[in-house]
């Protein structure tokens, strides 16, 4: 069952809330999930990268949500996670019970209005983020050592992805936007492999995602067999996608790197497109629906829920090796600014398809 | 180094873990018996499980499952001829054939044996992985491993059968599944006529399944007996520890080349079992026996599979790059306990690799031992009335391909999979083709547009291609030097002559409509793909055109010889195709059912069906038979963590 929530009714659920909330709210909250469980549907597989967040995640929850509840992770894995993300959006009830965790796999094609997509992202309500952050590095061989040298490399650069529309967009869109001359080689069937290829020289540049990052490409960076040149870096207080990283506040961000090569700062549609593309990717990499019309009082609850875990000091001992020692970031530091990058411009999401439909001979 | 080794025995050694480890172990084996429900299927039921435990129990239960899902599975590809994935299609081929002759015992026992072999060898890469496992990974190329594909899918589509026409056919066929959903080289969705349900592609439980299990199943609840005709002696024993010696070194070389399987990622398996297999058909002077229960094959197939599943490891431990679809579940385990697979963490935590080590060789020699141990029970079932037990195992598919989406795209690809793997089954063209073919055409697609596209034409002069390459062209060019030894000997090959000219002719039992509606079908779907894949992208058009045009051309011809042949002998029909059709249309039946209204109920009906219908159980044992199945199903649904398919127009709700 589905409620058609209209924005007068949520105002007044909010303000009804609100003026309950006054005199009753922490004894609401503080038995709201007692005896319930929450699903928490990940739309890909065991194993993978948002399944693993997902079951670091999972007893933090259990712990600090209020009546604590049991959090059951279930995938749905399929289409890409389309699949699993129509699944939510036709049967997910707006009790707070079933949460949505996912990716900019799911974002992008809501984002570029493709076909298979039945879910209205931006009517969801996210709970929580968690930030994935992105190292783009390059070989030894090509002689690049910093930002500077890009335009100058070497050897030919070449690049190994995925597929245009996946994964690899964002780092495509900041390529394009650096105007950088590169080889895109795409059909690589993971990050993980498209790494082997870098390491054995087939390829020499590439991306991995910070858990892939720390684990992987460090000690290569250590032994000389990589450089580091810049991260994806994440949205600052300006709402615009130019702070750095804050895994790695040693690498410029794609923003900064732009400004030391242009004299400038970004702008124009190259720039809007990466910045959408490039905060759900990264800074908003991995985030927490909940069905469209879910009362502010859950919200609220996620809220206290996310801040506890945040100050949580096993969390902040634990999330740095698993997840890269982000903090969580609540639905009031997420709502905004998702939803804008959900929703671009028409101009942005007609220079998205033509530059997909061009370029990458991607047909939405 | 020595001192890790008895450490991690010490770390392994703790009553918890190595309870976790036969915990793992048992499941494994249940899993790998079970038709369609692989090691996928068993560490992700055992995954919620493992967080209840410390990390090393949790990783021992894992590899535990995986260490002995090739061996148990031996026993439903000798006994049912159903394999449960391309890995193990060898073994049904061979091992099912020797079933029938009488011999399963021996079939059985090698195949563990050798299974066991497989792991151990698995094992010792394993642990160097660091100094000898790992460059060779790097040493891997693109270009190698599009070679590797190619390699194993020529095997397979020329090694199967006698007639090479259908057997390409076939293996075209599976290529044409295969390209279904995502192009890799290309953004163009396949032959998806608009459905989300098939963006990724057909899933691979689901076309084994279909392909065999649901054919096999027909067959045998229309034959009305047990899987044996008559009942089978299993045999003694001894003969195949007697076998297993002769063949030790070929199973020691298979083993090998699966290792090098593990290296090569979604290639894996499928590509080093059939490599093997035709290694030990190059290796065995008389080859007349393959394919009609050849021993030799049983054996290097189970050698390589399980050594791949194992070697699987490798890239996973040292690159977190999983070699295999259960490796990337294992992956997922390992980040979870708060172990970050690479180079680092094997040389600093020497302890765990050993532990792995350790857990992957004990599972594999207790694996062995307790498959010895249960087969002669198992092998018991198989003179029972098959309609009892085809209700289990029919509901068992059902879930396990359910649980592939969660969608009745699962069960609706089930049946029409099912209906083509019966139509094949009755027509008598080889369904491994299909298989491998299927397997093989998304990973040979990407890696032969990576390669091109990164080295260009230079990547035919590479060494590690060339090498993989010899692998097809030595025994072609041994077997064409050594028939024009033998022409110039004037030794007429008769036996080769003979066999030639029964090839030939129609196969007695085949229904010649069912031969020709099951070719008219595939030449339509071939001519309907070309049509459709003109206008897809370049890029994307590649594999399909592969598989396509020779596939139409090759169907056409086998079309034409069926046409030829009716008109030249007239018809024949088989009685037992007929007979067969009422439980089709049963089956097809409780797939409209469960649309309509859902798995419990249509459930319900379905082992009415099977019970008294079929198997004419009386009514009190059929309803106290029925419930504890029925609750069984539920149950594994339960485990899995699934909602059973809903009806669409009206739905029994469950209890709970």
């Amino acid at each position: 069952m589905n409620i058609p929530d209209t924005k007068p009714k949520t105002l007044a659920a909010a303000l009804l809330v609100a003026a309950a909330g006054l005199a009753s709210a922490p004894a609401m909250a503080e038995d709201f999930y007692a005896g319930k469980s929450i699903e928490m549907v990940v739309p890909f597989g065991e194993g993978g990268a948002t399944y693993v967040a997902a079951k670091f995640l999972e007893p933090f929850l259990e712990k600090h949500l209020p009546g604590n509840p049991q959090v059951n992770v279930r995938t749905r894995p399929g289409g890409g996670s389309i699949l699993g993300a129509n699944w939510f959006q036709q049967n997910a009830e707006p009790d707070g019970e079933t949460i949505l965790f996912t990716t900019s796999s799911t974002s992008n094609p809501y984002v570029l209005g493709m076909d298979a997509v039945e879910y209205d992202l931006a009517a969801m309500r996210p709970a929580y983020s968690l930030p994935f952050g992105a190292v783009i590095y390059v070989s030894p061989h090509t002689g690049i050592e910093s930002p500077a040298d890009l335009h100058s490399p070497d050897m030919p650069l070449i690049y190994g992805g995925i597929a245009a529309a996946a994964s690899d967009l964002p780092v495509l869109l900041a390529f394009d936007l650096l105007e950088l001359d590169l080889r895109t080689v795409l059909g690589f069937d993971g990050r993980g492999p498209a790494r082997l290829a870098f390491e054995r020289g087939e390829t020499n540049v590439d991306f991995q995602f910070t858990p892939a990052y720390m684990s992987q490409v460090v000690d290569m960076v250590e032994a000389g067999s990589a450089v580091p040149i810049m991260a994806g870096g994440s949205v600052g207080d300006d709402g615009v996608l130019s702070a750095r990283d804050l895994a790695f506040p040693d690498y410029p961000s794609v923003y900064e790197v732009y400004e030391e090569i242009n004299g400038e700062p970004p702008s124009g549609v190259e720039w809007d497109a990466f910045q959408a593309i490039g905060a759900t990717t990264f800074n908003f990499g991995l985030t927490a629906y909940l069905p469209e019309g879910t009362p502010d009082e859950i919200i609220e609850i996620f809220e206290e829920t996310i801040a506890a875990i945040n100050a949580d000091p096993d969390y902040q001992e634990r999330s740095q090796e698993a997840i890269g020692g982000y903090d969580l970031l609540p639905a009031s530091a997420v709502t905004d600014s998702l939803s804008e990058a959900l929703q671009p411009s028409d101009e942005v999401r007609d220079y998205l398809r033509t530059l997909l439909a061009d370029k990458y001979d991607v047909e939405l | 180094m020595l001192e890790n080794i008895l450490s991690a025995l010490d770390i392994l050694f703790q009553p918890a873990r190595l309870l976790a480890l036969f915990a793992g172990m048992l499941a494994g084996m249940v899993f790998g018996m079970l038709p369609g429900l692989g090691g996928v299927a068993a560490v992700s039921i055992l995954l919620p499980f493992i967080y209840l435990m410390d990390g090393y129990a949790g990783l021992a239960m894992l590899l535990g499952a995986i260490s002995v899902i090739y061996t148990s599975d031996t026993i439903t590809s000798v006994l049912l001829g159903a394999p449960g994935s391309p890995a193990s299609a060898p073994t049904a081929i061979e091992g099912h054939a020797l079933a029938k002759q009488g011999k399963a015992s021996l079939a059985l026992g090698v195949g563990f044996l050798a299974s066991m072999v497989g792991g151990l060898c698995g094992a010792l890469i394993l642990s160097v992985a660091i100094p000898i496992a790992g460059p060779l990974v790097l040493a891997l190329g693109t270009p190698e491993l599009f070679m590797f594909a190619l390699v194993g899918l020529c095997f397979a589509a020329s090694m199967v059968g006698k007639d090479l026409a259908v057997g390409l056919t076939a293996a075209c066929f599976g290529i044409l599944l295969g390209v279904i959903g995502a192009a890799p080289a290309a953004a163009n969705y396949r032959f998806i006529f608009g459905q989300s349900y098939l963006m990724d592609g057909l899933s691979l439980p689901i076309v084994a399944l279909g392909l065999f299990a649901v054919a096999e199943l027909i067959g045998m609840v229309a034959s009305g007996g047990g899987i044996a005709t008559k009942p089978t002696p299993l045999g003694k024993w001894g003969d195949s520890f007697h076998e297993f010696w002769r063949s030790r070194w070929l199973i020691c070389r298979s083993s090998v080349i699966g290792i090098f399987g593990g290296f090569v990622p979604a290639v894996g398996a499928s590509a080093s079992t059939w490599i093997a297999y035709g290694h030990a058909m190059s290796s065995t002077k008389d080859k007349r026996r393959f394919g009609k229960g050849e021993i030799r094959g049983v054996a290097s197939a189970e050698g390589a599979n399980n050594a791949t599943i194992i070697s699987d490891l490798v890239p996973t431990m040292l690159f977190s790059v999983p070699g295999g679809p259960a490796a990337a579940i294992f992956l997922g385990a390992l980040f979870s306990f708060g172990f970050y697979p690479g180079p680092r963490m094997v040389s600093e935590s020497p302890d765990l690799m050993y532990m792995i080590v350790w857990s992957v060789a004990l599972a594999s020699v207790m694996g062995a031992a307790i498959c010895f141990a249960v087969t002669p029970y198992i092998a018991r079932l198989t003179r029972v009335n098959f309609a009892l037990i085809a209700a289990p195992l029919l509901l068992i598919m059902v879930a396990g391909a359910y649980q592939g989406t969660q969608t009745f795209g699962d069960i609706l690809a089930l049946l029409a999979l099912g209906l083509l793997g019966w139509l094949m089954k009755n027509a008598g063209i080889p369904r491994a083709p299909v298989l491998v073919g299927f397997v093989l055409a998304t990973p040979m697609e990407q890696y032969f547009w990576l390669t091109t596209q990164i080295h260009g034409f230079t990547w035919l002069t590479r060494p590690g291609v060339l090498i993989i390459a010899s692998l097809i062209v030595i025994p072609l060019v041994l077997n064409v030097a050594r028939r024009l030894r033998r022409r110039v000997g004037g030794e007429d090959d008769t036996g080769h002559r003979t066999e030639a000219t029964a090839g030939e002719g129609e196969l007695p039992g085949h229904d010649s409509s069912v031969v020709l509606i099951t070719v008219l079908l595939m030449t339509v779907a071939f001519g309907y793909a070309l049509v459709e894949m003109l206008g897809y992208r370049p890029n994307a058009r590649l594999m399909p055109s592969l598989g396509i045009v020779p596939g139409l051309l090759l169907s056409l011809y086998v079309l034409g010889r069926q046409l030829v042949r009716i008109r030249r002998r007239g018809r024949s029909v088989s009685l037992a195709s007929r007979r067969e059709l009422p439980v089709l249309g049963g089956i097809l039946l409780y797939g409209a059912a469960m649309w309509l209204i859902g798995f419990n109920l249509a459930t319900l009906l379905l082992l009415a069906w099977l019970l008294i219908g079929c198997a004419r159980m009386r009514w009190i044992t059929a309803l106290l038979y029925g419930a504890t199945v029925y609750a069984i199903a539920q149950g594994m649904f339960m485990l899995m963590r699934l909602t059973p398919p809903q009806g669409t127009l009206l739905n029994l709700a469950m209890p709970w």
